[in-house]
């Protein structure tokens, strides 16, 4: 039985409880958002106290914080960056993920923070990693467009940690290089402003100016990224971090996908030998985004199978229906927060980083006040459901998947 | 005294406009994009001669994102391009910025990452870099090419006139819709239409590009810029050369005025050069 060093795996984080939501379901590491100069500007983000937090409680789990200070600066940004950084030194965090080089200059001169550079200096060859590399930046995050040859050419020939990219939305420009939603809504893209205009639909003219009608309307839009396949691949490749993209994205997605490809990471690595594909898991995944996902530069696939024509709809999902508080071992009864709708007979999952995936029928619900109830329908409603096995704190319900 | 630096989209261009364009930008096959015209080296070389017989000025853009397997071919031409005696190589990826290291490299380097050229800090950094000159962004203001202006040393460049590329994918967007339908019009040009603004797209062989509706007219900012700034740009992309002509003359003579510049173009616009973006749209109640 080989057993193989385990690359990180990096989990987005959105606010504390995502934070911690993805540490205890596997995250070796997070990203997330300070007050202000990242990328995700409309996001809720951190408080310098909540990151002293998050830290702490990562810290506990030997888990990482890193923090996005990867804006593109513009000249009033400068101002407030020295005590920005010194700031976020002091929040204790494991490092800070830059794209403005001004920005790594200005963190060596005053203060020991560790550097990572962001996927937005569309890094994907040698001779640029061996550059920031002798800046002092300590891991790349390569381009979303990296392939297989790139990581393999860069790992052979520059001693820089990498991170790639396994799972979720993919940007459908050359990050950095699209500033759609600057000229189309005044929002600036390299600031955190990004209103996704890459998933407005557009009429493609031909050279007289006639529509060329589709079957749907043009949209630049790309599916989602899925590396599930070639976890081992990229596991045998020698990557650093394993980087899960979405920090606006739910407590359920969060767990889910950390959740799937722990269980990956570990299987291959604990064992390479007896290792085969789950194509379970792959279910999991493509139900909790509702968004299609696909491989897509790794192997140059990136062909049409990327597209994403499907207008701008997307449904919400609905399959997250609650999350476990507490559980009485005596009653067998779990103390839930809903997230979703549900009711007696509903067959549900239950699952969590501490239980195999439990699958049962709702047969039994109490309300806060003791009462026997059919139907939980109130948004955070505290109830009680009997479960067949022990379950945990933060263990998550979900409608039992087709 | 201000140069004036066009981006040209064929080489006859080159001939009409030696009298009144002070510099010329040219892209290389395979190692540009968002270029209306990429020449081999052969050409190149050809062009440079010309260029250099009439005292004027050839930047080179070299302004792919690049992937490790295109990096021999890069340096070829860059070992090329140092005995071309240039003005400069316009480049987007830092590789570019360590092999003029690793090989020694004597030509300047212009930092022309399109969109991240919006502060003096990141100037400075690439200046101590030995950059030598810098495209501003088309996404910031007239104040802040100003204050950049005050605040470091490198050579700015500042475009003046043209269509904006405002998004560049490694994705072959046409290719893939005509393909998803079953499409199979060949048209020599694309666009795209959304609320009454039309959109030229372009794909080639390594790049889907989008360009503003919008065609950048500068002219009043040139005149409140030149004494400062050296470098002003204006890409012929999609403009008709006898207008593009009449234009760079007219703003070389200064006799013209924005609305004279304004009647001979379809549609144009001052980007962003009095309007600032905004990137943050909601609030919370830590804030």
């Amino acid at each position: 039985m080989t057993k193989i060093k385990k690359p990180e795996l990096l989990a987005p984080a959105g606010d504390l409880e995502r934070l911690k939501i993805a540490i205890i379901y596997g995250a070796d590491a997070v990203y997330i958002g300070g007050p202000s100069l990242s990328l995700r500007a409309n996001a809720r983000n951190f408080t310098f106290d909540e990151i002293k937090e998050g830290v702490e409680f990562a810290h506990k789990y030997n888990a990482k914080v890193f923090v996005t200070i990867n804006i593109i600066l513009h000249n009033k940004e400068i101002k407030e960056l020295k005590e920005y950084l010194k700031n976020i030194e002091k929040c204790n965090v494991d490092a800070i993920i830059v794209s403005d080089p001004a920005i790594i200059k200005m963190a060596k001169e005053y203060t020991n923070l560790e550097i990572h550079l962001s996927t937005q200096q569309s890094t994907m060859n040698i001779e640029a990693c061996k550059f920031f590399k002798k800046e002092g930046v300590k891991r790349i995050v390569l381009a979303r467009e990296t392939t297989y040859e790139d990581i393999k050419a860069i790992r052979e020939n520059v001693n820089i940690d990498i991170e790639c990219f396994i799972h979720g939305a993919m940007c459908s420009g050359i990050s950095g290089r699209c500033v759609l939603s600057n000229f189309l809504t005044n929002r600036d893209a390299n600031r955190g402003g990004c209103s996704q205009i890459c998933r407005w639909d557009f009429d493609l003219l031909d050279e007289n100016k006639n529509k060329i009608k589709g079957d749907k309307d043009f949209t630049f839009c790309a599916k989602d990224l899925s590396m599930l396949k070639y976890i081992p691949e990229m596991i045998d490749l020698g990557i650093t971090s394993f980087k899960i993209e979405g920090r606006m994205r739910s407590v359920y997605y969060i767990a889910t996908v950390v959740n799937i490809y722990r269980k990956v990471i570990d299987e291959y690595c604990n064992n390479k030998e007896n290792y085969k594909y789950n194509k379970e898991y792959e279910k999991v995944l493509r139900n909790c985004a509702n968004r299609d996902a696909v491989v897509q530069f790794f192997h140059h696939e990136n062909n049409v199978d990327c597209s994403y024509y499907n207008g701008r709809v997307e449904v919400s999902n609905q399959d997250f229906l609650g999350i476990v508080l507490d559980y009485n071992p005596k009653t067998k009864y779990a103390t839930v927060e809903q997230r979703n709708y549900f009711k007696i007979g509903d067959e549900i999952e239950i699952f969590g980083p501490n239980i195999d995936m439990i699958s049962q029928k709702i047969n039994s619900i109490i309300d806060e006040n003791g009462n026997n109830i059919e139907i939980v329908r109130h948004p955070k409603q505290i109830v009680q459901i009997l479960t067949d096995q022990p379950v945990y704190k933060n263990n998550i319900i979900r409608k039992r998947l087709t | 005294m201000s140069k004036l630096v066009t981006i040209i989209k064929d080489e006859k261009q080159i001939e009409d406009l030696l009298e009144y364009s002070d510099a010329f930008i040219i892209g290389v096959k395979d190692l540009s994009v968002n270029m209306p015209i990429y020449f081999e080296m052969d050409e190149v070389k050809k062009i440079n001669k010309k260029i250099k017989e009439n005292n004027k000025e050839l930047f080179i853009s070299l302004n792919k994102n690049f992937h490790t397997n295109e990096l021999p071919k890069l340096k070829e031409v860059l070992i090329e391009i140092e005995s071309l005696n240039i003005a400069g190589i316009l480049f987007y990826d830092i590789g570019i910025v360590n092999l003029k290291q690793e090989l020694n490299l004597k030509t300047n380097l212009v930092w022309n990452q399109e969109h991240a050229t919006t502060n003096f800090a990141t100037a400075n950094y690439w200046h101590e870099h030995n950059v030598n000159y810098m495209i501003l962004s088309n996404e910031i203001t007239l104040n802040e090419i100003e204050e950049i202006k005050e605040n470091t040393n490198i050579e700015l460049m500042v475009n003046i006139l043209g269509y904006t590329p405002m998004f560049t994918s490694e994705r072959k967007l046409i290719s893939n819709y005509k393909e998803k339908f079953n499409l199979n019009n060949n048209n020599s040009k694309y666009y795209l239409h959304k609320e009454n603004n039309i959109y030229h797209l372009i794909e080639d062989k390594n790049v889907t590009t989008m360009y503003s509706s919008g065609i950048l007219n500068a002219y009043n900012e040139y005149l409140i810029l030149k004494s400062k700034i050296n470098y002003f740009i204006l890409n012929s992309f999609e403009i008709d050369n006898e207008i593009f002509k009449k234009i760079i003359i007219s703003i070389k003579n200064e006799q013209t005025s924005e609305e004279e510049i304004n009647k001979l173009l379809v549609n144009t616009t001052k980007n962003f050069l009095h309007k600032e973006t905004i990137y943050k749209v909601k609030k919370y109640d830590k804030d």
